[in-house]
């Protein structure tokens, strides 16, 4: 392994992440990437006949379902640039790891077949890079396929996206016949010449195609022209209109979200990789040209922009874990500071302190070992016990890349192992899974034994069985998907409960009386007014206890009681026969007696969905909304496609993407995620009461 | 009690208006103001008693998007409510959104047949009916009255009570009985007009058209603060 240092020198680093449909060649084109820039030494095919497989690709799940789960990053080097590769997750349910990978890096290539062009999966990799403002140029893969037709795809890209989009070359041949690309900056044809098309052959423009050429690129330039003030002046005053000129201006465009580069050629042909990595490195913004926030703790939760120095104290977040043979590699990037072998840093999330042990530098499924993860940089730690998503920063630092709040998990599953190797390997894989992703809970049912997987989402728990059974063989049966229903009280109500038993032996005896209320801001209150020792003070903690044991399983349904102020004000004990149990048992009594005078309620979550659509299925999305007990906030026109963000009830919500997808020819997107919890509507109630007597 | 209280604080009741549906059927109402003097939160005031009012309402905007005009119905409401139990004022507002539904538009895609078409979706569906709309942002500029015509068919087909928002700019010269430039040509499609001028630190609500003859308008002011209509009158 060789022992490197990262220099600092930010201005030579990109994070990239190379987004794209399925099978429109992105893990071809990583390999390629890998290749060019020598990280590997053979290539592998995606569908290879050597058993060997791309180095990326490291999930079969991912394949099948068309989404990215688990996000890899890779790192190599171009033209004295370091370049890291993020894997992003292609799907928008899984919010919190779309937002880790999304967070980490600072710009994209969007990989397009020039065949199939803008699908549906592209408008969801489109709309993630939009949402968190990524900058991105576009690569149109699989020239060489029969039916290729970039310029088409561009047009898609503009009408369907809404991007700006111009194209950077034009391809000499196409199908078949491709041969390389013109530059229409240089204004040069490049030729992909040797045995994988290491070899560059730069020629002049053939003469079939010089005036496409020249045509296609004063559309560059004039598009570039809106981004400087410089090139403007050189057109419009017929001064020379230099290289540089153009692509500072394309750079400036593109890092504004403002236009996006279209670059094209065949990666499994080795045809138009290493343009398109020199234009990682004259496109892309480096980290400092990206304004990194965190969140001060210390005070009141307030952004503070990060500086990329890495005299500064550091601040990294922890992006992906993953399980080696030599423990839990972490990977993070480092924002502020630096992190070195040996230095001392704090896990903002617990407050404990870690000693940095290896710090390596990753190539997919390889490591090499390495000083220094300057600010800027993606790195790995080993043997560092952390969840993903924890902030680490310096001692004396209480930033935080990622809001703490972590909601309540909305839906449940059980989960059964058909036998006990199955039952090991679940174990394991919960643990992991718990661990990587806050928002996935699991705990044993007290009464059916059962193991109960809790998660935001239908999908969010599909996938990760589906990773139970395939990562780590383990055989389970599902039940059926339970939402987490609540209950609460809408008026205050009074309670006097005694609690006596004298049935031979000691006995037992407790009264409690006080009342409870609905309170919006907490779950639970308990409130002590008792004066002159009505209850002697040292059974008030078992009355706080039995109170708290009542929120547990409300008297209505048994669901979770949230929501309640209990009050107590009265009372009586006995000088032998009163105890903590005793008293313990009274309030549970009394919070019986007061809960069912109080008029409680069920409450459901409610979940914020948002749909993109395009406009003509506008109508037909805002019915099925309408038919699933949902409230529609409001429709947004976005040029061909539409946001309609809505409220529904999860129960309703069950299957939605397959009921959307039909009826929108699979077009339409949506994304859901908790709100509140609200009261559910009289009938709806009648119903879960029908059920579960 | 709440709603009946807060109906109570409308700011037409304040402009002098007996009644508070001012407008007719088909009717068009403008509010209208220098940018960022208030525009918006006058229209969502009248917005949200049209609401408590237990009326349907559709919210254009051709400016914002729609998290941001719900974040102004939430400001306005809670600025109008906050002397009230916070109990009540949620359960006020879960009961006031399914009546109120957001459209944003691009103002360059924008037209009055794709609003019918938008309209019609949710009529059919039984979806939403609205009774009163609210635009914020259409542009008033020199070709406006032929899309505020085909808008005016398409209130009355649809028994519609329309209020829009009207940008004025300092350099425009109004007409000669003191009408902002931008209504000049279509004035006579409008049956109530609102300017709000501020005067000093004070932003003041004078009535151009269709307020009643003995209402000393001057007396009304807009509390920069929260920007909602106060009824601190000046003796007349």
């Amino acid at each position: 392994m060789n022992n490197a240092k990262m220099e600092n020198a930010t201005h030579k680093v990109r994070n990239i992440g190379i987004s794209a449909h399925i099978d429109s060649g992105k893990t071809t084109l990583t390999e390629r990437i890998l290749f060019f820039t020598k990280r590997i030494h053979a290539i592998h095919d995606v569908k290879g006949k050597d058993g060997v497989g791309a180095t990326m690709d490291s999930m079969e799940l991912e394949k099948e379902r068309g989404i990215t789960i688990a996000s890899a990053a890779t790192y190599c080097e171009w033209l004295d640039h370091e370049i890291n590769i993020i894997d992003t997750p292609g799907h928008v349910d899984f919010t919190i790891e779309v937002e880790r990978s999304l967070r980490v890096l600072d710009g994209a290539i969007f990989v397009l077949c020039s065949v199939g062009g803008v699908q549906s999966q592209s408008i969801t990799v489109d709309q993630q890079m939009k949402r968190y403002k990524v900058p991105c140029i576009a690569f149109i893969n699989k020239c060489d396929r029969i039916g290729a037709s970039p310029f088409r795809v561009i047009d898609q890209l503009k009408d369907k996206l809404g991007h700006n989009a111009v194209s950077m070359q034009i391809p000499v041949g196409l199908e078949a016949d491709l041969k390389g690309v013109v530059d229409l900056v240089t204004m040069k044809a490049i030729y992909f010449d040797g045995v994988n098309g290491e070899d560059l052959r730069i020629e002049d423009i053939p003469q079939n195609l010089l005036s496409e050429a020249m045509e296609r690129r004063e559309e560059l330039v004039d598009a570039a022209s809106m981004f400087s003030d410089e090139l403007t002046e050189a057109i419009l005053e017929e001064q020379e209109v230099t290289e540089d000129m153009i692509i500072a201006a394309i750079r400036q465009g593109t890092l504004t979200c403002k236009m996006t580069p279209v670059f094209m050629g065949s990666a499994y042909k080795n045809k138009g990789v290493q343009p398109l990595l020199d234009a990682v490195i004259n496109l892309l913004p480096c980290p400092s040209d990206v304004e990194n926030e965190a969140i001060d703790m210390d005070n009141d939760s307030v952004p503070v922009i990060l500086s990329s120095e890495s005299e500064k104290p550091v601040v990294a977040l922890a992006f992906k874990l993953e399980d080696g043979q030599y423990g839990q590699l972490t990977y993070i990037r480092v924002y502020q500071g630096s992190i070195s072998k040996g230095d001392t840093i704090v896990n903002v999330r617990n407050g404990k302190k870690i000693k940095v042990g290896r710090v390596v530098r990753m190539h997919a499924e390889q490591m090499e070992d390495i000083e220094t993860i300057p600010a800027g940089y993606i790195g790995a730690l080993f043997g560092i016990d952390c969840a993903s998503g924890d902030t680490f920063v310096a001692t004396g630092v209480n930033l935080t890349m990622t809001s703490i709040f972590v909601p309540d998990p909305v839906i449940s599953l059980s989960i059964v192992p058909s036998d006990n190797k199955s039952q090991i390997n679940m174990s394991k894989a919960l643990r992991r899974f718990s661990k990587e992703d806050p928002t996935f809970r699991t705990y044993v049912d007290d009464e059916t034994k059962e193991t109960i997987i809790e998660g935001m989402g239908e999908l969010h728990l599909e996938v990760y069985v589906e990773r139970m059974r395939r990562e780590y063989t383990a055989k389970v049966a599902i039940g059926q998907p339970r939402v987490a229903y609540r209950e609460t009280i809408t008026q205050k109500a009074e309670f006097n409960y005694i609690h006596k038993k004298q049935t031979g032996g000691a006995g037992q005896f407790g009264r409690v009386a006080g009342y409870i209320e609905p309170v919006t801001d907490a779950d639970f209150v308990f409130e002590n007014k008792i004066v002159g020792g009505k209850i002697p003070t040292r059974f008030i903690a078992s009355c706080e206890k039995g109170f708290r044991q009542s929120m547990d399983k409300g008297p209505k349904m048994k669901f979770p009681v949230t929501g309640v102020k209990v009050v107590i004000n009265d009372g009586a004990s006995h000088s032998v026969d009163s105890s903590e149990m005793a008293f313990q048992t009274a309030a549970l009594g009394a919070f019986r007696e007061g809960y069912l005078k109080a008029k409680p309620v069920i409450l459901e979550p409610i979940m914020k969905v948002v749909v993109e659509t395009p406009t003509e299925f506008l109508g037909a999305v805002m019915g099925l909304l309408n038919q699933r007990r949902g409230t529609i906030v409001g429709s947004q026109e976005e040029g061909p496609l539409c946001v309609i963000e809505a409220q529904a009830p999860l129960s309703e919500m069950f299957g939605f993407s397959t009921v959307l997808r039909s009826s929108t020819q699979g077009k339409a997107l949506f994304t859901m995620e908790f709100g509140s919890y609200k009261q559910v509507p009289q009938s709806v109630a009648e119903e879960l009461v029908k059920k579960a007597n | 009690m709440l709603k009946k209280e807060l109906i109570l604080q409308n700011p037409l009741r304040f402009m002098g208006h007996g009644t508070d549906d001012i407008l007719s059927e088909g009717g068009f109402g403008a509010v209208l103001a220098r940018a960022g003097v208030g525009k918006t939160a006058l229209l969502v005031q009248l917005a949200l008693n049209n609401l408590l009012r237990n009326k349907n309402v559709l919210h254009i905007s051709l400016d914002d998007p729609v998290k941001k005009v719900s974040l102004w119905y939430k400001e306005v409401f809670r600025h109008l409510t906050k002397s009230y139990d916070v109990k009540k004022i949620n359960q006020l507002w879960e009961a006031l959104l399914p009546h109120r539904f957001i459209m944003t538009f691009k103002v360059e895609g924008f037209s009055v047949p794709k609003l019918e078409e938008r309209l019609t979706d949710l009529k059919e569906q039984n979806i939403f009916l609205p009774q009163v709309v609210f635009i914020d942002g259409f542009p008033f500029n020199e070709t406006v009255r032929m899309p505020l015509s085909d808008f005016k068919d398409l209130a009355k087909n649809h028994s519609l009570h329309v209020w829009f928002t009207v940008r004025t700019r300092r350099h425009e010269k109004p007409g000669p009985d003191g009408m902002p430039a931008p209504l000049l040509d279509v004035i006579d499609l409008f049956d109530v007009v609102i300017q709000l001028q501020p005067e000093g630190k004070e932003i003041h609500v004078k009535t151009l058209k269709g307020g009643p003859a003995d209402f000393e308008h001057t007396a009304l002011l807009l509390d920069p603060s929260t920007m909602l209509i106060t009824n601190n009158q000046k003796p007349a």
